[in-house]
């Protein structure tokens, strides 16, 4: 698809074996009586522990896709694969992890008790709890945080809490939907090392939604870029920067530069066409 | 929104109190000389006066004797009557408190479960309405009639009024709930149980609580029509007899003891609340 596949030597982590596979997928809502096709006929694999950015305008159907594959909604054609089995709407796969775009902490449980929720589920006893939700809390800039309510907390310090909340449980495959979106800059770039390094670590499987083209070569292996609606895939572009990486001095290097340019003018396109639509 | 000092706002309810319990002292001293201010309501004969309500509730409470001294004898004149004050109180205090329990635990329960099923609500929501639209209170004479005149009528009573309401509210808190938070919780692997127990349930609470201060209030006012109807004892008994009687000082003293009970109950309801529902107050100082 792109000229810059030809660097085919692909991040040498990233296994062979598929462990997501979407084939064929579509999506229209039935909004009163007209109908949004949100999502048209999407096909990609994502391989076992590869980073892969979902990159394209508001409304291309990018939290949609994530929705199918978390088996949140139901499709309305072609099947997703996860470990080649079918994902069946309604019944969540172990090991997918999910951080959502809208703000789902539970407002009733303290940032300490959202982060935790999941090993509570799993009855982990309190005292490992505690000593994981500690970490986890520092991973993220919360200290002082723990007994506090959401709503005492910012937009930014929201989202890294939810982060936390999904990475505890360690799931192998993380769908992860413009988690750093209400953060600044600077706290941004400070989260991409956090999750470099837990990345490098957990070696996941991760899917990952955002807007910010900067953010998507920082991180990812890959990046599929989404035309405006419907959701088709427009294009796809190797990342092929050394692991690991550092995130502020990947941003340096020539070949970022020339990357975000080329994948710019891509880009360009779709948001101008995304906001006519 | 501008802040009155606490000192100001107590200053005013203390002048309210003194200027309405003066009216009804001695307003009615005026009406020989100006007649056409004084309303007849404001007759002792009708609404009795407060220094006759207190005196009436010193010797209804057996805490002083008739003649006027310190009762040395509590336990003797209490044994006198089977339903003086005291035990009036508590025996309409705890039909209250069973019918409001059971009220709010049935009405919590089959709201979870019809909340949170849509079939079932589809199937049950003709009858709820049709049943709904039945001021039960006027199912108490039968009520009286099938249970008897003993507290298991009462119980009923407060039962029946109590589990609507509660059940209205949980169902709709129930069918409210944002799916943000059951998708985040099955995704972080939650069962159906454990997404009842550690979702639907607090986030419904806020729904549920709003319905109980009206709730208690409700229990105990199906309580006293149940007491009116028939029963040998409770504060509901006691305005009956006083009434009987044409005694306006007793039946105040049932009224006001119900109106204390009422501001305890609802005390203790809005602590509880507070404690449960912090998670909506917190915020920083300004
Ligand atoms: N539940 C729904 N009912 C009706 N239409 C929907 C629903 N969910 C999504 N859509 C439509 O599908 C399209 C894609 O939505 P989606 O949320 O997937 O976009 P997105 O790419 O995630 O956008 P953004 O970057 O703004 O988050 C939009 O046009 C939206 O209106
Ligand atoms: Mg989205």
């Amino acid at each position: 698809m792109s000229t810059l596949e030809t660097s085919v030597t692909t991040s040498s982590r990233a296994s062979a074996e598929r462990r997501v596979e979407v084939k064929g997928l579509s999506k229209s809502f039935q909004l009163a009586k007209t109908t949004i096709e949100a999502v048209r006929d999407v096909s990609f694999d994502v391989r076992r522990g590869e980073f892969v950015a979902l990159l394209g305008p508001s409304g291309s159907g990018k939290s949609t896709v994530l929705n199918m594959i978390a088996s949140l909604i139901r499709s309305s054609g072609g099947e997703i694969l996860i470990d080649g089995k079918r994902v069946v709407p309604g019944k969540a796969t172990p090991d997918v992890g999910y951080v959502f775009q809208r703000d789902t902490l539970f407002p009733w449980r303290t940032v300490g008790d959202n982060i935790g929720y999941g090993l509570e589920l799993s009855g982990v006893p309190a005292s490992e709890r505690k000593e994981r939700i500690a970490e986890c809390v520092a991973q993220a800039g919360l200290r002082g945080f723990e007994n506090a309510y959401p709503s005492a907390l910012s937009g930014g310090m929201r989202q890294r809490a939810a982060l936390m909340r999904t990475l505890i449980v360690e799931p192998q495959i993380l769908l992860m939907d413009e988690p750093f979106g209400a953060l600044d800059t600077h706290t941004k770039i400070d989260m991409h090392e956090v999750l470099l390094r837990i990345w490098e670590r957990e070696q996941q499987t991760v899917l990952f939604v955002t807007h910010d083209l900067g953010e998507a070569l920082t991180l990812a292996d890959r990046i599929i870029l989404f035309s405006a609606r419907p959701g088709r895939i427009k294009d796809m572009f190797e990342v092929d920067f050394v692991r690991p990486r550092d995130a502020v001095k990947v941003r340096e290097t020539e070949h970022y530069a020339e990357l975000f340019q080329h994948i710019w003018h891509s880009l360009g396109e779709e948001f101008v066409k995304g906001r006519s639509v | 929104m501008k802040r009155y000092s606490a000192l100001g706002t107590v200053g005013w309810q203390v002048l309210i109190c003194a200027v309405v319990l003066s009216v009804w002292q001695w307003g009615y001293d005026l009406r020989t000389r100006l007649p056409w201010l004084v309303p007849d309501l404001l007759d002792p004969y009708f609404i009795s006066k407060p220094s006759m309500i207190f005196d009436n509730f010193l010797i209804q409470s057996c805490l002083i004797s008739k003649l006027g001294a310190f009762n040395g004898d509590f336990g003797k004149c209490l044994a006198r009557n089977e339903n003086n004050l005291w035990a009036a109180t508590a025996i309409t205090l705890k039909n209250t408190f069973f019918g409001f329990v059971t009220g709010v635990v049935s009405g919590f329960v089959a709201g979870l479960i019809l909340g949170r099923s849509d079939r079932l609500s589809a199937i049950f929501q003709p009858f709820i309405t049709a049943v709904n639209s039945i001021p039960r209170i006027a199912l108490a004479p039968i009520i009286v009639l099938a249970f008897g005149i003993g507290d298991m009528s009462k119980i009923v009573t407060s039962w029946i009024v109590v589990v609507f309401l509660v059940f209205f509210n949980t169902f709709e808190g129930a069918r409210s709930i944002d799916e943000g938070f059951t998708n985040a919780a099955r995704l972080l692997g939650a069962s159906e149980w454990q997404i009842t127990r550690t979702v639907v349930i607090p986030s419904t609470m806020a729904w549920v609580f709003a319905s109980l201060t009206p709730a208690i209030s409700f229990a105990l006012i199906g309580v006293i029509v149940g007491e009116f109807i028939g029963a040998e004892r409770g504060i509901g008994r006691l305005i009956i007899e006083s009434e009987a009687r044409g005694e306006a000082s007793g039946m105040m003293v049932a009224v006001v003891v119900l109106m204390l009970v009422g501001v305890v109950l609802s005390a203790i309801i809005w602590r509880l609340q507070a404690y449960l529902l912090r998670w909506q107050r917190q915020r920083g100082a300004e």
